[in-house]
């Protein structure tokens, strides 16, 4: 299954979509939730905590600015640059990783 | 992006970014289902009468108006009123979240019982039973 959160800025999208992910994956799915959002904070919703989150921005960084080279495929993309967040969510950031726009597609 | 990602896990939860930008790009029924997170307020159910449009216009899936920070029953139909053929699912608002966002944690942890947690987990419990989802890990993708 799929899911996508949309929503204007600040309307709690964020905290919608970490609620939900924890949620199906404390009822036993395997999730992996997508940060999107060009102001990425979905980390720190889901628990991860400020530091991790940051961290996670930054490698986000380095991917976009070349220091870091791709990941060949999504579940490796999810091995070198996600997180394990709460409840087995498995978390990554991936605004401009395969795409130089802001946004997921 | 969306329609290219192939994990070796059940489900995929795509925050996307602010506004429509993304759902603008996204191909045909590239997702199950969009979680449509709305305010009572002017401006933000204009933005969510055009994502609901193009959630329609790209057969994406079962849509979920989220009908988010709702204070009393008069936000609760302005929502309505204004998705009147959608499926709308009222979240309170609840100073818990504000509180838990202000910590840098989450609301899930700080307060699960509270009643916008609550109300948001119910929603998810209820994808899941449409997901066919049997609680051995073998939901459909």
């Amino acid at each position: 299954m799929k899911l996508a959160v949309v929503g204007k800025g600040g309307s709690g999208k964020t905290t919608t979509a970490a609620v939900v992910a924890r949620t199906l994956a404390r009822h036993g799915t395997s999730v992996v939730a997508l940060d999107c959002d060009s102001n990425p904070n979905l980390g720190i919703s889901l628990g991860v905590g400020d530091d991790e989150t940051e961290r996670l921005i930054a490698m986000r960084q380095a991917l976009d600015e070349g220091e870091q080279e791709h990941a060949p495929g999504w579940d490796d993309l999810l091995d070198r640059f996600g997180t394990d967040a709460p409840d087995g969510v498995r978390l990554a950031v991936v605004t401009a990783i395969q795409n130089p726009e802001p946004g997921c597609p | 992006m969306l329609s290219s990602v192939n994990f070796t896990h059940d489900t995929v939860i795509a925050d996307l970014e602010a506004g429509l930008g993304t759902l603008t790009r996204l191909g045909n029924a590239q997702v199950d289902v969009v979680l449509l997170v709305v305010e009572a307020t002017t401006k933000s159910l204009e933005v969510a009468a055009r994502g609901a449009d193009l959630a329609r216009e790209k057969s994406l899936g079962r849509l979920i108006v989220i009908a988010n920070r709702v204070r009393d029953e008069v936000d609760a139909d302005a929502v309505r009123k204004a998705f009147p053929d959608d499926e709308v699912i009222a979240v309170p608002h609840d100073p818990a979240i504000v509180e838990a966002d202000r910590h840098g944690v989450a609301a899930l942890d700080a307060a699960p019982d509270a009643p916008a947690v609550r109300a948001i987990s119910a929603m998810a419990r209820n994808l899941l039973v449409m997901a066919g989802h049997n609680g051995s890990g073998a939901a459909s993708v």
